[in-house]
């Protein structure tokens, strides 16, 4: 980053000053590349004509499409009375019946089934948003724990290649995760090719159900975040606090709920925020595997952008990142109330998973192996049917889908994408986004770590990146980097290409590097650093040689997840690479989508092993800081 | 992968960021008065050297055997001093309508790829008569070559239809009978069957709920809509996820497609009796496309050279098997392979939603469809 000064006095000055220019440099980023095309957007939503107005914000507040029930209460908030006569006059209109129904599809086996009857109320489309995000919330912490738990606890052969691939389903452009899904769960699809030589099926499931198929997809994305968040926080717990626990009478359980368990909650609520966060933000899956019916606001923001009603997406964008905050900022009032006094982190050890054959037998091994299963269909099926897809055509087993990949790559003229550029891109790109991402969380991290309120507050607009809607955020960074902005004399600044990409990334990574550091800071014992600084060391030393070590495996896994995004990341990479060399493999999944499907799935396989192989790598090098 | 090779070909690749730059605005641009309202003049002398730029989508030259490669070897060919360079905005049109209010650089000269309803949205933004000039027809020789029925009624003339798809129905004649009119996909013959797509987000989408608009109009296309869904219509996002995705799955047998769809399944050898193409009421929904040269283009005269190109005989056969659409030219123009004309089937009657009617009709239209569907 810095040149080190000739003298040892510019060293000394710069070791003094690496926090605050750290921070400045961050600030610079976060300036040009989130709040100036954010801002760009957003102010679309305020200002009519010049004209400050709150009138585009009444109009959907007011419109029972968007806000469903709640536009009454909106459009007249004074009426207390007749809201809550409205109120009692739907409780009153419950009902719970017991009728016979097959509940189980496919199979005709009729059980008393009760029936509860409420009335419709009409949630709205920020109302079906917030519901559907909630329940996938639910499964994905209920399909990530048991693998943070089984990660964490248990030692195999490949466990650590096993928890490097958590990570896939995590960079899987949408629609290769739609195409995964359909291959996987249709009605000719693996799943079902499966249950039939069992002599079951076929079942249509994802006709019978598609907003379970749509949170099961939900979960697919983002249980392996709550994974291995959640695994760096079981990592880095404190084994002692546990024995001491058990010398003083706790028994096994006890001490886990009251010593490990606490340990754990900021993670996986983490996980379960970061979640629901993004799936509030869901786009393509969900019109893609459920149909119009299940739609959400970020669909309906696409849809304004796309007509150029630029003022109802800004309101919609706002209103939404509004509400993303509003739960951040609840959330990191709790984190921050959890100040622990942990010194360093002493993993427990790892017992065998399977030490003998009769202790496979055992309840908890069954419920594993139970668990790997269900695994197996949620996360390794849609993979491995993209995979099967990609060599396959009508008639067979075909290679030509690669054949189109080497062929574009060696025939392909210099205006077309091809395979290898777009590698290389994406691992540069995600290197990069590394070297300026985990500073930059790292650095938000500790100004926010012992701030108090004020650091809250930080803390929770430092989280902006995630919370804005990613279309609002294309359309920002196109009409303010890439159409250029206009300076005095006739100039335009313009910004695109490889560098502008990184810092996009870097924007969109650092958040999950401060999620994953902070609670760890936030749980060392203050008198630690406190000893340090007297006893001469400067805030930078204290920091470099006291506090990171110990938060070293949040840092690890927020790189990890920098990486991830970077790897992954398709909405603004699309806009800062076009006209330009810088395209990377999600980007040339989508050029490669056009009226046959096979050139996009070889491709997106090829970005599927690229990132598995790169991920074995990142995990390996991170360990070694962890320890 | 050996770690060392593997570093060895990442770091092979010199690297290239441009993090800023600044650019002067009005160089190198002409900016011709907005009131062309004669056309343009025909020079005695065009000047066809430079380089002409193209916006058109991402299909056009990156996909499986795109047409746009061969264009501009051809183009460049048959004009020696001249090269085509081609450009993707990813967002369409948007981008440019954004830049017109920005009055930020076009950086194109030709798009290649105008839909109906981009010019309504141009002259919903900009002024009437927008972003485009007006063609001087008699500058473009073969325009008069183009079949009645491809124009797609801009009454400033701003565009010429280079090929037209027909949406249809792709049905799998194993499970399920052909439709043959709108009426029928509400029996209960046809309950579950058919998979849409969403109008907000998807050109067939959009042009299938115009046809319903062309059959039912204006004021019936809801109620025939609230028929499809209490039948069971699926409306899923995207053509890619809908065919690939759940037709191809056999999650439906009918889902709305292009009639050009036996061409791509022959190609794949996929078996024919899933890609039988049903015409509701005899007809297919025309899509043109269309081309036109930016009103503030640098390279005019180059522009009116590639239309006049795009329309010649071996362009239009080459852009008609290679985008797998047909050709805009009249049959004597153009010669096409037999096994195209074998698998691409045209609709007996084509319709299409004109200028006229979209303009300031569609966003309400598309609004009240997905808001009627998508409500909580």
């Amino acid at each position: 980053m810095f040149r080190s000064g000739r003298l040892d006095g510019g060293r000394d000055w710069l070791a003094r000053h690496a926090l605050s220019l750290t921070a400045l440099a961050t600030a610079g980023v976060l300036g040009v590349m989130l709040y100036l095309p954010v801002g760009v957007v957003f102010v679309d939503a305020v200002v009519d004509d010049g004209v400050p107005t709150l009138a585009a914000f009444h109009d959907v507040l007011t419109d029972p499409f968007y806000v469903g029930v709640l536009a009454d209460v909106f459009a007249d908030p004074l009426a207390i009375g007749s809201h809550l006569g409205a109120l009692v006059g739907w409780l009153g209109t419950f009902s719970v019946s017991l009728s016979i129904a097959s509940p189980i599809p496919g199979v005709g086996l009729p059980v008393p089934w009760p029936t509860i009857d409420t009335p419709g109320v009409r949630m709205g489309l920020f109302g079906f948003t917030a519901y559907q995000a909630a329940l996938s919330t639910i499964a994905s912490v209920a399909l990530g724990l048991p693998a943070a738990y089984v990660l964490a606890n248990y030692e195999f052969r490949g466990r650590r290649t096993l928890r490097s691939l958590t990570i896939l389903p995590f960079v899987l452009p949408g629609i290769m995760v739609a195409v995964g899904f359909y291959a996987m769960f249709g009605r000719t699809g693996t799943l079902n090719t499966l249950l039939g030589l069992g002599g079951i099926g076929p079942i249509p499931i994802i006709e019978w159900n598609p907003l379970a198929i749509v949170i099961v997809a939900h979960a697919f994305y983002n249980a392996p975040l709550v994974a291995r968040v959640t695994v760096a926080a079981w990592e880095s717990v404190d084994v002692r606090t546990v024995e001491t626990a058990r010398s003083l009478g706790a028994s096994e359980r006890r001490a886990f709920l009251d010593v490990v368990v606490p340990q754990l909650r900021p993670a996986v609520l983490t996980g379960a925020l970061l979640t629901f966060i993004f799936t509030f933000m869901t786009f393509p899956i969900v019109l893609a595997l459920g149909g119009l019916q299940l739609a959400t606001v970020e669909v309906w923001i696409y849809d304004r952008v796309q007509r150029l009603a630029y003022t109802e997406a800004a309101t919609l964008a706002v209103l939404e990142t509004i509400l993303s905050l509003a739960l951040t900022y609840a959330y990191l009032r709790y984190e921050s109330a959890q100040s622990g006094l942990a010194r360093a982190a002493s993993p427990p050890d790892r017992e065998p998973l399977f030490p003998t054959v009769r202790s496979a037998l055992s309840p908890r091994r069954l419920a594993i192996v139970g668990y790997g299963l269900v695994a197996l269909v949620v996360f390794v099926g849609p993979m491995a049917s993209l995979v099967i897809g990609s060599v396959t055509d009508g008639s067979g087993f075909t290679l030509r889908h690669f054949g189109f990949l080497l062929e574009r790559q060696f025939e392909g003229e210099s205006f077309q994408t091809k395979p290898l550029p777009a590698i290389r891109n994406s691992l540069l790109f995600g290197l990069g986004t590394l070297a300026i991402a985990v500073p930059m969380g790292v650095v938000i991290s500790v100004l926010t770590a012992r701030a108090g309120r004020t650091g809250t507050i930080v803390d929770t607009l430092a989280m902006v990146p995630l919370a804005v809607s990613g279309i609002v955020f294309g359309i920002g960074l196109l009409q303010g980097l890439v159409f250029g902005i206009p300076l005095p004399g006739g100039w335009r600044l313009q910004v695109t290409g490889a560098v502008a990409i990184v810092a996009a990334h870097a924007v969109a990574a650092y958040p999950f590097v401060t999620r994953n550091v902070s609670p760890l800071l936030a749980s060392l014992d203050p008198a630690m650093v406190e000893s340090a600084r007297a006893l001469g060391a400067s805030r930078y030393r204290a920091l470099l040689d006291v506090e990171l070590p110990l938060v070293a495996s949040g840092i690890v896994a927020g790189a990890a997840f920098a990486f991830a995004i970077s790897i992954g990341e398709f909405s603004s990479t699309v806009i800062l690479a076009s006209g330009t060399d810088s395209y990377t493999m999600p980007v040339a999944v989508e050029r490669y989508l056009g009226r046959r499907s096979g050139p996009a799935i070889a491709m997106g396989t090829v970005l599927l092993v690229v990132t598995a192989a790169s991920f074995v790598v990142v995990d390996r090098v991170g360990g070694r800081f962890e320890r | 992968m050996r770690r060392r090779a593997f570093i060895g070909s990442v770091g092979g690749g010199a690297i290239a960021g441009v993090a800023g730059c600044l650019t002067r605005d009005g160089e190198d641009e002409e900016r011709p008065a907005n009131d062309t309202e004669d056309g343009d003049p025909e020079p005695d002398d065009p000047d066809l050297e430079g380089t002409v730029t193209v916006a058109t989508y991402e299909s056009m030259v990156d996909g499986e055997n795109p047409a746009g490669p061969w264009l501009k070897e051809q183009f460049e060919a048959e004009y020696p001093d001249a090269e085509l360079k081609w450009t993707l905005p990813n967002s369409g049109i948007n981008q440019y309508i954004r830049r017109e209010e920005q009055e930020a650089d076009l950086d194109a000269d030709v798009y290649f790829g105008i839909n109906v309803d981009d010019l309504a949205r141009i002259d919903d933004n900009l002024s009437d008569g927008g972003l485009f000039r007006e063609l001087n027809l008699d500058r473009i020789d073969r325009s008069d070559r183009i079949r009645d029925g491809l124009d797609v009624g801009d009454p400033h003339g701003r565009v010429l239809t280079y090929d037209t798809g027909y949406i249809s129905l792709v049905y799998d004649e194993s499970v399920v009978d052909e439709p043959g009119s709108f009426d029928d996909l509400t029996d209960p013959e046809y309950a579950d069957a058919l998979i849409a797509q969403n109008a907000q987000t998807s050109d067939p989408g959009q042009a299938f709920l115009l046809w319903t608009i062309d059959a039912y109009g204006a004021d019936g296309y809801l109620d025939y809509w609230r028929d499809l869904v209490d039948n069971g219509v699926r409306i899923i996002d995207d053509w890619s996820e809908s065919y690939y995705g759940a037709y191809m799955q056999e999650e439906r047998p009918m889902v709305v497609s292009y009639s050009t769809d036996q061409v791509f399944a022959a190609d794949e050898g996929y078996d024919m009796s899933r890609h039988q193409i049903a015409f509701l009421n005899d007809q297919g929904y025309a899509n043109p496309e269309t081309m036109g040269i930016f009103e503030r283009a640098s390279e005019v005269d180059l522009g009116y050279a590639f239309l006049d190109f795009v329309l010649s005989n071996d362009a239009q056969a080459e852009i008609a098997q290679r985008n797998v659409q047909f050709p805009a030219v009249a049959d004597e123009f153009v010669d096409l392979d037999e096994s195209f004309d074998q698998y691409a089937h045209e609709p007996p009657e084509a319709v299409t939603v004109g200028y006229d009617q979209l303009r300031g009709n569609l966003d309400g239209w598309v609004d009240d469809w997905a808001r009627e569907f998508a409500s909580q």
